[in-house]
């Protein structure tokens, strides 16, 4: 390098040129950087709201199972004179009212006559696997093929695997133990969700479950996806065919109640229609049968949520892990007077374990973000690992944008496995493999992309494209409290000029919506501003009117119903016992008024009762609840884009009948007959979002 | 009193008045300016400080710092934080001795990001030869020998939407053009 004196050029020529390349390097570095810097920032802002739409959600289902839990806590006994939806939801839980003992046997008999495999033919049009037990590999993969072509598992095959796989499950342990001794390796897949590409995505790259290739499914496999049948198939049928080399631990979704909010029940009933009942209470049962944990030779802990201050891993393997058929309550009788303090202690312990979270500073809180379960510091994970001489803690339950996140100095591992999971390209999914007799962690991540095989989009491309689908659902959100965010903005604007401060409007906001979000860096996306910087209030509704198509009631009352739709529609399943998507009038009515009370909102009666006879279009009596939860439509007043919008934001579950004919009968054709006339009284109003 | 030195009085009065008002003015300006840069700030600190309680990773700081803006080099980055960390550095930074700094920072507009065109001939130095392009490979190398290298994945992401698919390379008037259009 220092040898070349022989070279002509002027060494001070030769400075000053590299010295300008240098200085416009760092140029173009250092505003590269700050261009990364503000996508990064935008990634950020997209990830809180979809996080905060998901937690909230979360809340609303224990703030509505808790008011239920309350209510049912001052009822006593005398049934004939309590509410309804009371004793919907205790038959819901099979209330052990008129048996003393409850015996396992009794409950296995009561269980069969429910869901019976015999008592179903498989008609000659079923074009789906069939199978025969006890199951072999190759059936596993005709499976996988099957499910691939969109084929549907027959019910009769499904009640026979489920009770199979429940029968196996039945003699575990709470904890599970898991041994690498034969395998040299184990891996573990985290939150699936009912995205069937993932688990698929996952065998290809992993290969199937074996005796040298041990998984660890860590809950969670089923709601918010659409193919939590699928996937539970897969997921047992591994099980059955290896029991001792596949490990599934339950997760908080795996619990009947969380199901009617996030979309399994609906999605069982689409696909079973008559059978669902029979399916669903199977799986009720099934989920609590399901391990709480695993931990791999005596050094790692594998479990779906985490840790608390209180976790007692003695006392978790002896409980009765069966009694807690939903984790939201500490017993299966709402009787929360006969509730002992160690029946109280043994169901925070799985609350805990299914439901925490970790965070950054020691000690432990309740979790008040999603409402159950600790936030668990790193003095936490420590005490409680070194007390059971363990290295490691495995969990899933949160979803990371890479798919992973160590956290605790490492000692804790988050591992989540639905890629895309807020939205296309929102996130990575990854599972992790163990290794060598330290159990070194391998990680590897994912993306399944079903649509294009085109070049990769760039990151700034890829965050637009989420942002822009935050923004919407964030949008209509907002668009549920237009007429208490409009009350709000008006009491800041006396002189109605149409215009506030910004920072006025992001505390309107923030206080209407109860979200903590960086309103004010959102807000460019949300609202316009006149030029001398003042927000124009009314820019926040895009012009945008909410409709309900089959209810002539006002505004507030359409948006109090759209808020709500969830909690409704679980209401809704509450009450529908029998799985049959209508419910009378009179539960209607109650459902409306439940929900109200919960909400500390004022709507009289008479306008509840002229909610539920306006839906009632046949005037039968009873209301399709399915079709009143499909009917709001969000419109454009001025009708820039005219098409259809779908307001629930999930999309539709290929629903393929089991058998064709059960495809065409009278009852169904009257709700096809239905539907029809709804969606001719929505057509007028139905137009697209303007996406601005 | 002689009239004229009244009047003189009056008139030294008047502009003392005028210019006080000038002055309210120029003082409520600036209170609302510095209202609006402590919120901007604000947010933008809450956004990464995952634990809600004041804190963030001084890892993210950077981020921070030019998501609001600036322009600084990682030396100066390094010096910012240096004046900002705990005396015994915690691997957090806390949002109390944050904000005075920002908000130094950004009142004094302190590295303000170069407009444009002076962007345009930065990429023009490294075109030696006037191609109106740069080779993927002429990139990489000065954007990771020279100046304040990047790290690999921080190249790769630059590359991949730089570079033009159906050329191969870098039409660099084309990219700067793009880039700010983007970040409005």
């Amino acid at each position: 390098m220092g040898c070349t004196s022989a070279k002509t050029v002027a060494p001070e020529e030769s400075s000053t040129k590299s010295e300008k390349v240098i200085r416009s390097a760092i140029l173009i570095q250092k505003w590269y950087r700050r261009y990364m810097a503000r996508l990064e920032m935008r990634r950020r802002c997209t990830w809180n709201i979809f996080q905060s739409i998901e937690y909230s959600g979360e809340q609303n289902q224990l703030k509505l199972y808790n008011f239920f839990a309350d209510m049912l806590k001052q009822m006593k006994p005398d049934r004939t004179g309590q509410p309804k939806i009371l004793r919907a939801l205790s038959d819901n839980n099979r209330r052990p009212i008129n048996c003393d003992v409850r015996t396992l046997e009794a409950e296995d008999a009561g269980l069969l006559l429910l869901s019976n495999p015999n008592d179903i033919e498989v008609g000659s049009h079923y074009n789906g696997m069939h199978l025969t037990f006890p199951l072999n590999q190759s059936q596993l993969q005709d499976l996988i093929q099957s499910f691939k072509t969109k084929k549907l598992l027959h019910a009769k095959y499904l009640l026979q695997l489920l009770h199979e796989t429940r029968t196996l499950l039945k003699q575990k342990s709470n904890i599970n133990r898991a041994t690498i001794s034969i395998s040299k390796q184990i891996t573990v897949c985290g939150d699936l969700h009912g995205k069937l590409d993932d688990l698929y995505m996952v065998f290809h790259k992993n290969g199937l479950p074996s005796v040298d290739n041990p998984y660890i499914f860590n809950g969670d496999f089923v709601d918010r996806g659409t193919n939590s049948v699928e996937i539970s198939v897969i997921l047992f049928a591994c099980f059955l065919l290896n029991p001792n080399e596949v490990y599934i631990n339950r997760g908080n979704h795996e619990d009947h109640i969380m199901n009617i909010r996030y979309g399994f029940v609906k999605e069982v009933n689409k696909k079973y229609s008559v059978y669902a009942n029979g399916i669903l209470r199977l799986f009720e049962d099934l989920f609590s049968w399901l391990p709480l944990a695993t931990i791999i030779d005596d050094k790692v802990l594998v479990v779906h949520g985490g840790l608390s201050d209180t976790i007692d891993l003695d006392l978790i393997s002896q409980l009765d892990r069966h009694k807690f058929l939903s984790t939201l309550h500490p017993s299966r009788s709402f009787d929360d007077e006969n509730v002992t303090e160690v029946e109280l202690m043994e169901w925070k312990q799985v609350l805990d374990l299914l439901w925490s979270d970790p965070r950054v500073q020691d000690g432990c809180l309740p979790n008040t973000f999603r409402g159950g379960g600790s936030y668990f510091g790193p003095d936490v994970t420590t005490m409680i690992l070194d007390k059971y001489n363990l290295q490691r803690l495995i969990r899933s339950h949160e979803c990371k944008v890479e798919g992973y996140e160590y956290t605790h100095n490492d000692k804790v591992l988050t591992i989540f496995s639905a890629s895309n999971y807020y939205e296309v390209g929102s996130n990575k999914g990854a599972y992790l493999k163990l290794t060598g007799p330290d159990l070194s962690c391998h990680i590897v991540q994912y993306m399944v992309n079903k649509h294009s095989t085109k070049r990769k989009i760039t990151f700034t491309k890829r965050i637009s494209q989420v942002e822009k689908i935050a923004m919407r659902d964030l949008k209509r959100k907002i668009l549920g409290c237009q007429s208490e965010l409009i009350t709000h903005f008006k009491s800041c604007d006396p002189e109605n000029t149409g215009t506030i401060s910004v920072i006025e409007w992001c505390n309107v906001l923030e206080g209407v919506m109860e979200m903590e979000l960086p309103w004010r860096t959102m807000r460019p996306h949300l609202a316009k501003c006149d030029p001398s910087g003042a927000v124009l209030y009314n820019t926040s509704f895009s012009d945008m009117k909410l409709y309900h198509g089959s209810t002539e009631s006002g505004h507030s009352i359409t948006e109090l119903l759209y808020r709500n739709k969830d909690s409704l529609e679980t209401i809704f399943r509450i009450f529908d016992k029998d799985n049959s998507g209508t419910i009378s009038m009179e539960e209607f009515e109650e459902a409306l008024s439940v929900m109200i009370n919960t909400q500390d909102i004022s709507i009289s009666h008479d306008q509840i009762i002229d909610i539920a006879h306006s839906l009632d279009l046949n005037k039968d009596g009873f209301i399709d609840f399915n079709e009143f939860l499909e009917a709001f439509r969000i419109v454009d007043p001025y009708g820039k884009d005219e098409s259809k919008c779908m307001m629930s934001g999930d999309s539709e579950t290929d629903s393929v009948g089991s058998d064709e004919s059960e495809r065409n009968t009278p009852s169904r054709k009257v709700d096809e007959l239905k539907t029809r006339k709804i969606s001719k009284l929505c057509d007028i109003q139905e137009s697209e979002i303007s996406e601005a | 009193m002689p009239y004229f030195v009244i009047l003189i009085n009056r008139f030294h009065l008047a502009t003392e008045i005028n210019n006080m008002a000038g002055a309210d003015e120029q003082k409520e300006n600036t209170d609302s300016l510095l209202a609006d840069i402590q919120k901007r700030i604000t947010d933008a600190f809450d956004i990464f400080d995952n634990e809600n309680n004041k804190t963030v990773d001084v890892r993210e700081v950077g981020t921070i710092i030019r998501s609001l803006g600036c322009c600084p080099s990682e030396t100066e980055l390094h010096d910012m934080l240096a004046e900002i960390e705990e005396e015994e550095p915690t691997g957090y930074i806390r949002f109390e001795k944050f904000l005075p700094m920002m908000t130094k920072v950004l009142m004094e507009r302190r590295y303000k990001p170069l407009p444009e065109d002076q962007l345009l001939k930065a990429f023009q130095v490294l075109d030696h030869d006037n191609k109106g392009h740069l080779t993927q490979e002429d990139l990489a190398k000065y954007m990771s020998e020279d100046g304040e290298p990047f790290q690999q994945e921080e190249m790769e992401e630059m590359l991949s939407a730089a570079v033009d698919p159906e050329k191969g390379c870098i039409l660099y008037k084309e990219y700067v053009s793009r880039m700010t259009i983007e970040e409005v």
